[in-house]
Order: structure tokens, then sequence, then C-alpha cells
């Protein structure tokens, strides 16, 4: 794998195809686990443990797998892994686990590791397929972590558990408060794409097609120097219309 | 020579302004703010002064983000914002500490109008999603800590604590008589929303003004008390009780009856209130909290659809009666067609 290709990969997983800021992918556990930073930590590196695991044996497996039965052999890979990682966290983290709930197991139903098996896994090598894993995960992490510190600060006045202050808006720990933060933070983080991609595009234009400016030009002509300039070349294309 | 203008309809345009209407709706909302203020004391001035400027400020804030000039920004300022936040610090006790009101005028003015594109572009009642924006984000402040009015009920008793319409739904009784709660005074409860006699003093002026119809408030009030008196089994006694809690009286004259948010059909308005109407006491009913502003929001999202199937009737158009008489007469000339057909 080239360095190239890397960046590519990354760029795409952290910033350009960030699945849960770009590609709303994998709202639910976006909108129930983000009600603190950690819980948002938690979450991202479990799925971005499954992604790595279940890109890396998809991507392996890309040949053998039949196109017919594609999707319930992925689910299966990707169930095998999730069981895993419940397993070790339910030993080590039970705190976690608990905290998580209902939605560690939905994990084998979430899109973003079924659109990464789909879309990337199943056609690319397995280097590849690992670093896309790794950092489509990590862009779920910093997404989810980043929306889980909003709101527990705004909710509970505390970050990563450590209380800041007294002030609370109990509104951002409800779901309503969810939906409030991921679309304010799916919009300003469009809004800061957009203008990023639109300065490094004007560049890229600027380096293919526009001619350097002439040094030897004169600067500043007479307005009527420069209209009959204007006309008399008009009129030179008129002229070679004509023939 | 006279000038022509050629320009589509309406041709014809009315004196009033979006301001003059939002300044009767302020002269309107006066006599309850003032009563507020006589019963709660300063804290309530206060609460009321921080709303309207936090939505004032917000507005003027986020027009200059647009990059409008601050001169055209004074000029178009129609009052509307005014208006939400009286409304706004209203329907929020007086208790609540100073952020509450700030927040909340700043969410309803950013979030739920200039968000939508401003005056006129709002799906959803600006003052009613700010306190109910308040009530889910301080809830703690919202339903308890009442506080005593200035002014005691007739009979010299007083009560704190639970405001009247919480101990009726809790199946404690009213506490203070029905006049008291008419005049508002001895009971806990909202700024705005005690005193009873000063809403209704607002309510006609704004019918003398012809900015809102009377029947569409009265319709509200009446289903609602009509309702409730059915969920208790017919004991017509909680009528009064159950129309004089609470912030209906504010909610159905000055928050439902809001023309952006409201049916634009007459007939639709009145599928509107009636399902407010209902709508309110079944949810009073089922959680033993105050929900004018939830029903009123929730109501209000459903406006489009009751535009959708009840649309305006354009003018010169055949009314309902109309419309089905000719209908019916259209079959009658279709069903004789066919008879002369087959002969």
């Amino acid at each position: 794998m080239t360095g190239k290709r890397f960046k590519t990969i990354a760029f795409d997983g952290l910033l350009k195809n960030n699945p849960t800021l770009r590609l709303v992918l994998g709202t639910c556990p976006t909108l129930a686990l983000s009600t603190a930073a950690f819980n948002g930590i938690g979450m991202g590196l479990a799925v971005t443990f499954i992604l790595i695991c279940s890109n890396v044996l998809i991507s392996l497996l890309r040949k053998t797998i039949p196109n017919a039965v594609r999707i319930p052999a992925f689910v299966i890979i990707i169930a095998t892994f999730v069981t895993i990682v419940r397993m070790v966290l339910d030993k080590f983290i039970p705190s976690l686990y608990d905290s998580m709930g209902v939605y560690l197991p939905l994990i084998v139903v979430n899109c973003i590791i079924l659109g990464r098996a789909e879309s990337f896994a199943s056609k690319n090598k397995v280097l590849d397929s690992a670093c896309d894993g790794l950092f489509t995960g990590l862009g779920f992490t910093c997404a989810l972590t980043l929306i889980g510190a909003v709101r527990e600060i705004l909710g509970a006045g505390a970050i990563f558990g450590y209380t800041l202050w007294d002030f609370k808006i109990e509104f951002f720990t409800s779901s309503a408060g969810a939906f409030f933060v991921y679309g304010l933070a799916i919009a300003i983080f469009n809004a800061i794409y957009s203008k990023v991609e639109n300065v490094r595009r004007s560049k890229t234009f600027d380096l293919r097609i526009m001619p350097k400016p002439d040094v030897s030009a004169p600067d500043n002509l007479d307005p009527e120097e420069s209209e009959k300039a204007q006309a008399s070349t008009t009129a030179d294309v008129a002229a070679k219309e004509v023939k | 020579m006279e000038k022509v203008i050629v320009s589509d309809s309406p041709h014809i345009r009315g004196k009033r302004t979006t301001r003059g209407i939002m300044l009767d709706v302020i002269i309107a909302l006066l006599p309850a703010a003032v009563m507020g203020c006589v019963f709660f004391g300063v804290s309530a001035l206060i609460t009321i002064l921080i709303s309207v400027a936090a939505s004032v400020a917000t507005e003027f804030v986020y027009s200059l983000c647009l990059k409008k000039k601050p001169l055209d920004i004074i000029r178009s300022f129609d009052l509307t914002s005014v208006v939400t936040g009286l409304l706004l610090a209203m329907c929020l006790p007086s208790h609540v500490k100073w952020y509450v009101p700030l927040i909340s005028a700043v969410f309803s003015i950013a979030v739920v109008k200039m968000l939508f594109g401003g005056t006129g572009k709002n799906i959803v009642n600006p003052a009613i999603t700010g306190r109910v924006f308040a009530f889910i984000a301080f809830q703690s402040m919202m339903v308890s800590g009442w506080v005593a009015p200035a002014i005691s009920a007739l009979d010299g008793s007083v009560t704190t604590g639970a405001t009247q319409l919480t101990s009726i739904l809790g199946g404690n009784g009213y506490s203070v008589s029905l006049l008291d709660m008419f005049l508002g005074t001895g009971m806990a409860g909202c700024i705005g929303e005690t005193c009873k006699l000063a809403l209704l003093v607002g309510g006609i002026y704004l019918v003398a003004r012809k900015v809102i119809k009377w029947q569409f408030p009265v319709i509200y009030i009446v289903v609602e008390g009509f309702v409730a008196v059915c969920l208790a089994k017919f004991d017509f006694a909680q009528f009064l009780p159950s129309i004089l809690s609470g912030g209906l009286f504010l909610g159905a004259i000055f928050m439902a009856t809001d023309y952006v948010t409201s049916p634009n059909s007459t007939a639709g308005n009145y599928v509107y209130f009636i399902a407010l109407g209902v709508l309110t006491a079944v949810l009073r009913a089922a959680t033993k909290i105050e929900v004018v502003s939830f029903a009123i929001l929730l109501m209000n999202l459903l406006v489009p659809l009751i535009n959708a199937y009840i649309r305006p009737r354009p003018f010169g158009a055949p009314n309902f009666i109309e419309r089905i008489r000719a209908k019916i007469e259209s079959k009658k000339a279709a069903k004789a067609a066919k008879e002369e057909d087959k002969q």
C-alpha cells in the first residue's frame, strides 16, 4: 500500500466519509449513547475493534463468499466479533457493559460496519481494509465523543465524569437534546468541511488551469486605451469568424 | 399622466401591518403582565424584562450574522420578538433563576424562529416552544418552588406549594374559591396565567381590534372544560375549576390564535381549536401536569396537515353547501342523460 493510498483512506474515514457526521450512519447508538463523553469513547472503540476485525476477515474471504449470500455471511462474521467484545467487556469493564445495555449486541446490525463490509472490504485488499476499518472507526469515535462531551457539559455540568459546575440544562441529557446536538454537529461539520473543500478545490483549479499572470503587461492602462484594445480584439475575433 | 403599475394580485392592500398587529397584542398582554408584577413582585418584572431583552437582542444579532445592515434591521423591526419574549415570560413561574428566561428566549428566537426563516416562516409558536424547552431543560425549577402571590385570597388564606391545577389533577380539589381563581388572588402559578380577568380584558381588546376572532378561544376553552367534565364521569362541578386553573386562558387567547401557526381556513380553525380542547383535557387527565403548551405545540405541527385537507375558499367560489348541491345536480343530470341514452 502506498502512502498516497493510505492518506486517501485516512481522509475518507475521518472526514470525507465520516460515518456519523457525513453519511449519517449508526444513528441509533449515536443518539442513545452520547449522553456522556466516556460512553461515546467506549462505544466508538468497541465499534472500531469490531470494524477492523470484520473488515480483515471479510477482505480475506471476499473471493470465497458467494455473491448471493454475502449479507448473511457478513452478519455472521460481525456477530462473532460482537460476541467476543461483549464477553470481554462483561468480564473486565462491567460498568461500561451495563451502561451500553442493548446497544452493544445491536452493533451486529450497525450499518457502519455492514456498510464498510459491503462497500469496501469485499472489494479491497486486506491491509487497505484494515486501515479503512481503523479510520472509519476512529471517525465514529471522535464524533461520538464530541457529541457526548457537549451533551455532558451542558446537560450534567461535567466532563468525563468530573464535575465542572452546578449549572445544568437537563434538556441536553434527554433524547430531544440528543437530536438537537446531533443536528447542530452535522450542520457545523458540513459547513466547515465544504468551506475547506472549496478552498482546496480553488487552489488546485488555480494551479491547473489559470495561466500565470503576465508580469510584463502594463498595470495601469488608460481606460480608453484598454477599451480600444478590447474593441480591436473583439473586431479581430469577429473578422476571424467571418473568414 | 398617472403611473400604471403592473403587478400580481393582491392589488388592494390593507393598512394593517405586522408591526401594528403586534403592537395590539402587546397592549392586550399588558394588563396580565401588570397583574403578574403586582402578584409576584420584582422577580416577575425582572423575568419579563430579561426575556424581552434577550428575544430582541437575539433577533438583532442573528440578523447581523446574516450580514444585514443595522439600520435596515431597525427599520424592518416588526415587534414580533417583543411579543415572543413577553409571552414566554408570562408562561414562566416568577421564581425561576435569571438564566431560565434568557436561555429559553434565545432558544425560541434563534432556533424556532430565525433558523426557519424569521417572522411568518416558523412552523411552531416560538413562545410555546420556549416554554416547553424551559420545562424540559429546567424541570425541577418549573414544577416546584411556587411562590404565593402578594395579594391573598378574598377570605384571607394564602396557598403555597402546588398550583391549583396540580392539586385538582392530583385528586385533592381546589383550595381557593372560583372567584379567586378568576381574579388570580391567593393562588400560585406562572406570571401571566393567574389573573383570568386581565387575560379576558386583553382578549376582548384583541377581538374589538379584529386581531383575533372570538369564536376560537371560546371553542378551545369550552371544549376543554366539557371534555374534562366527561372524563370526570359527568361531574359538571369540574367545568369551571378545570378551565380556570392552569394556563388555558393564556394559551387559548394569545398562543393558539397565532396567525403563523394556526390553519389558514375558517373551517380548519374550527377543527384545530376543537382538537386542541380535546387534546388538552385528555393529556391533562393522563399526565397530571399542565399540558396546554405541549398540546398547542403538538397541534402546531399538525397545522400543515389540516391546511392540506381543508383549503380556504377563494373569494367568489361556491361554499360547502353550494358545492354539495352542485354535485347532486350534476349526478342527477348524468342519470337523466343515461336514461335518455337507454331510451
